[in-house]
């Protein structure tokens, strides 16, 4: 047994030890980061998450959904109207979201499939456009414009014990608590998405992505694959709205703007289409650019503080739209397929092999 | 009775608003099977900077050709700089670069004139005239005069001159198009440049219903969407049909059915969009799409 | 010799990794009819597409004396060279007349061109029947008079046309052909004519070329090869 694990330890490709790394950097960092940096990065692992959930539908399932962030919006409501109205257990609530959000998009999933890629672009963008005021008129339900708010959860007492004999600091606090649940569901729902994707229904959507009709021929369900992605996607959609609305502490009809399902797509889009790491890469960079950037205009005291008022509101959307054009046109498959490609050369070159031109789409997107 | 008539009046008038955008959407998917979700915020962006020519004392008649030269020549340059490396891509990148372009111009829109809605100088008096016992807004019966206008210059363009002929054979034939000298690239640049201006004349029409703000087309889009669909995306009749059926049909409802109210409007639109989709997804006026394999 | 219209030599060209032609070198001289045979996959539409630069290709081409390289097929067409392309490139969402318009569209001489309309509803009155409807209510011969009555109107030096008898019936390929040699003989215009139907197309060509994967396997005059069993029987198939 020890001897398999240790065989099976020596022969793992680096990829499994970068992320390996890469867990243990998330599970170290609350204790070297303040309570709030914490918080700001729980909202990294929940994009990552949504972020997953549309790639597995744009990368691998080759449909389009502009419109995420109603999901989102529907898991988030969904947690909240429970924890609210029906005093339900906040950790239970949110499962139920994801699984609430997945049904509705499976079902959203079935129309979609009469739709090519541009008629469901069209229709998911008018449902991000229009779910702000849909979301206005339940307001006993809702909350109408107010929202609701929800009380941040309190950590167990074994973590808060836990966090403090470790830090030997003061005990977890709630933000912290939502960092550790956040990246939990993280590692759950990208150990899933990895196993799908390697595995039968993985291979199968990418065979309706690439060539619906021969897909048919091989004798591949498309309707059902399709709509499964879309239902996985929701899922996915659901459980980061849920986590985002515990996260923030209320949900209203602002929280979830068009500029959301923008942000998510961008995420998915910069990060990389079909690959495992790009929902991360994607995470990371739809939470922190337009922080990152505000911060910097906003520091450099050479621009007028009225020019970096405005920029702090317009410039993530003139960044967001000038990467998005900069990424399609030069790098389709975002971040991650230039960290591919920059490895396969590197590997190349070591092995002393020819550079060989590598394709537009990855064979087989695999982690890292 | 009379409070209908003027409910029909101003619902064709936002109607031949809806369609101007419509038909813009349409140009650019019969150039290049794409339907351009910046549409809406290049015409803000050209109402912008309508907006600016008139507050510099030039008069309301001479900014609003300006702007829709202006509008030409950037839709023209957009298409060249932005969408030519992408031409031959997949929709879907196609897609994702049309909202980048939509984010890109509202962010820059908001960076260069602001987030404070302005209203928008209209020529327009706000007197109602009396037509058969009825009164109608002025400003509504400009709307869709100027409106109609534009779609018909449009139309003779397009059916009455050779440029309109090569853009409508490089449209749907670029090969055999190619062969018969037609420049196919350069008639795509062409299409993008009219589509943009076409959608430039539904951002002035609207700003002074509106007040004008870099989000103010974010709503009119999704009308657009409605009525181009309705019309069966690639027709530019049906496009014009489409806007004035979801013109009148959001109007009516906001007004007459108690459950939409003035809210839910746009949910309306959606409910076009969805129904027609799933239902009919040819449009009215839609040839039988062939499905390539 | 007077140099030909229309040069080809050792052309070579290809799709992605499979090459197409291997050193191609042909001449169709001024005023006359030539065609190029040969079974399917041979190279001969391949051929026609290299010409008006829908193809790369590596040798030369030239028309005119000049020589063709990088040229976009936009600005080949502008030199006189009229490409009817396999499938007869009808433009089924236009009407008949403006197909028509399509191939005169670059042409500034009014007149001429009013005139040239006459004379193509001579030679196919269908046409002018059918003139203001839709292109694709016409039957294959009568797009294919439309085809050629539309290269005829962009005032061409040479007409290339690929295979103008495909899926036609004989009596309909017989006028075809006719009106070919009409257009020939009285306004001088050069045809490189790719076909499949070699017997035709030896009876209305003055010299051939013989296609055999992507070389020219035999050439000489129409009426030679026409008497020559052997080349008959192992080319042409009859």
């Amino acid at each position: 047994m020890y001897r398999q694990v240790q065989q099976r330890l020596r022969s793992a490709p680096p990829r499994y030890w970068l992320v390996l790394v890469l867990v243990l950097f998330f599970i170290g960092l609350p204790t070297v980061i303040t309570s709030f940096q914490a918080s700001e990065w729980t909202l990294v692992l929940i994009f990552a998450i949504v972020i997953m959930g549309l790639n597995i539908l744009v990368g691998y399932s080759g449909q389009i959904s502009l419109g995420h962030g109603a999901l989102m919006a529907l898991g988030a409501y969904t947690s909240a109207i429970l924890i609210h109205r029906y005093q339900v257990d906040y950790l239970v609530t949110i499962p139920i979201a994801g699984l609430v959000t997945g049904l509705i998009g499976f079902l959203l999933g079935i129309p979609a499939l009469r739709l090519s890629a541009l008629y469901l672009a069209l229709a998911t963008f008018a449902l991000a456009v229009v779910t702000p005021s849909l979301i206005k008129r339940p307001a006993g339900l809702t909350g109408g414009v107010q929202g609701i708010l929800i009380s941040s959860p309190d950590p167990p007492q074994f973590a808060k014990d836990a966090f403090a004999s470790v830090t030997s600091g003061p005990p977890m606090s709630s933000d912290q608590w939502m960092y550790y649940l956040s990246l939990i569901s993280a590692l759950v729902l990208f150990w899933l998405a990895w196993n799908l994707i390697r595995r039968r229904p993985g291979r199968a959507l990418r065979a309706i992505r690439d060539r619906e009709v021969a897909a048919a021929s091989y004798g591949i369900n498309i309707a059902g694959y399709k709509t499964m992605a879309f239902g996985i996607s929701a899922f996915y959609a659901g459980i980061g709205g849920s986590l985002y609305g515990l996260a923030i502490g209320f949900v209203s009809p602002d929280t979830f703007p068009l500029a959301l399902s923008f942000q998510l797509l961008v995420g998915t889009v910069v990060g990389g289409l079909a690959s495992i790491a790009g929902p991360l890469i994607g995470g990371v960079f739809t939470f922190w650019l337009p922080i990152v950037s505000s911060q910097f205009v906003g520091s450099q005291s050479w621009i007028p503080a009225q020019i970096a008022s405005v920029f702090q509101k317009a410039g993530p959307a003139v960044t967001y739209g000038a990467l998005l054009i900069v990424v399609m046109i030069f790098a389709p498959n975002g971040v991650a397929g230039l960290i591919r490609t920059g490895y396969m050369r590197l590997q190349a070159r070591l092995r002393g092999a020819g550079d060989r031109g590598t394709g537009q789409m990855p064979p087989d997107p695999q982690t890292v | 009775m009379q409070e209908l008539i003027q409910q029909v009046v101003s619902g064709l008038a936002s109607g031949a608003i809806f369609a101007s955008l419509a038909l813009a959407l349409v140009l650019i998917y019969n150039a290049m099977g794409l339907v351009n979700f910046a549409q809406g915020e290049m015409a803000m962006f050209a109402t912008f900077i309508a907006f600016t020519l008139i507050i510099h004392g030039l008069n309301y008649w001479i900014a609003f050709p300006l702007t829709l030269g202006i509008a030409f020549v950037a839709g023209v340059v957009i298409e060249r700089v932005v969408i030519r490396p992408v031409e031959r891509a997949p929709v879907l990148t196609l897609v994702i670069v049309t909202l980048g372009l939509a984010t890109l111009v509202n962010g820059a829109a908001g960076f260069l004139f602001g987030y404070v809605p302005r209203s928008f100088p209209s020529p327009f008096s706000v007197q109602t005239i009396n037509i058969l016992g009825a009164f109608a807004s002025f400003q509504d019966l400009s709307v869709i005069a100027v409106c109609g206008i534009v779609l018909i210059a449009i139309y003779l363009l397009l059916q009455r001159t050779t440029i309109g002929l090569t853009l409508r054979a490089a449209a749907h034939h670029p090969e055999p198009s190619r062969l018969l000298g037609v420049r196919v690239s350069w008639m795509l640049a062409l299409g993008w440049g009219l589509a943009s201006a076409v959608g430039a004349v539904s951002g002035i029409m609207v700003a002074p219903i509106l007040l004008l703000e870099p989000n103010m087309m974010q709503t009119i889009i999704i009308y657009a969407f409605a009525a181009a669909v309705l019309g069966g995306i690639e027709s530019p009749l049906g496009a014009v049909v489409g806007g004035l059926i979801v013109g009148l049909t959001v109007n009516l409802a906001g007004a007459y059915v108690p459950f939409v109210g003035g809210d839910l409007e746009l949910a309306v639109a959606l409910a076009i969009i969805v129904g027609v989709l799933v239902i009919k997804p040819n449009g009215l006026f839609g040839r039988a799409a062939v499905r390539n394999v | 010799m007077p140099s030909a219209l229309l040069e080809l030599e050792n052309v070579h060209c290809g799709y992605g990794q499979t090459s197409v032609l291997h050193g191609v070198t042909l001449s169709v001289p001024e005023g006359s009819i030539v065609s190029l045979l040969g079974a399917n996959g041979a190279g001969k539409t391949t051929t026609l597409r290299a010409i008006t630069g829908g193809v790369h290709w590596l040798g030369d081409i030239r028309f005119a004396g000049r020589s063709l390289r990088g040229r976009h097929t936009e600005d080949i067409v502008g030199e006189g060279i009229a490409h009817v392309p396999e499938g007869r490139g009808i433009l089924t969402e236009l009407t008949v007349d403006e197909n028509l318009r399509l191939g005169a569209h670059k042409r500034k001489d009014r007149d001429a061109v009013r005139k040239d309309y006459d004379r193509v509803f001579e030679y196919f009155p269908v046409l002018k029947e059918r003139r203001w409807l839709s292109a694709s209510t016409l039957s294959g011969g009568e797009q294919q008079m439309l085809a050629v009555a539309r290269a005829l109107l962009m005032k061409p030096r040479l007409m290339l046309l690929d295979e103008p008898s495909l899926g036609l019936a004989p009596l309909v390929v017989r006028s075809i052909f006719e009106i070919i040699r009409t257009i020939n003989q009285t306004d001088h215009v050069a045809v490189l004519l790719v076909e499949q139907n070699a017997r035709l197309a030896l009876e209305l060509s003055t010299e051939a070329y013989v296609l055999e994967v992507g070389r020219v396997a035999v050439s000489g005059k129409s009426a030679e090869l026409q008497g020559q069993e052997s080349v008959r029987r192992s080319y042409l198939g009859y």
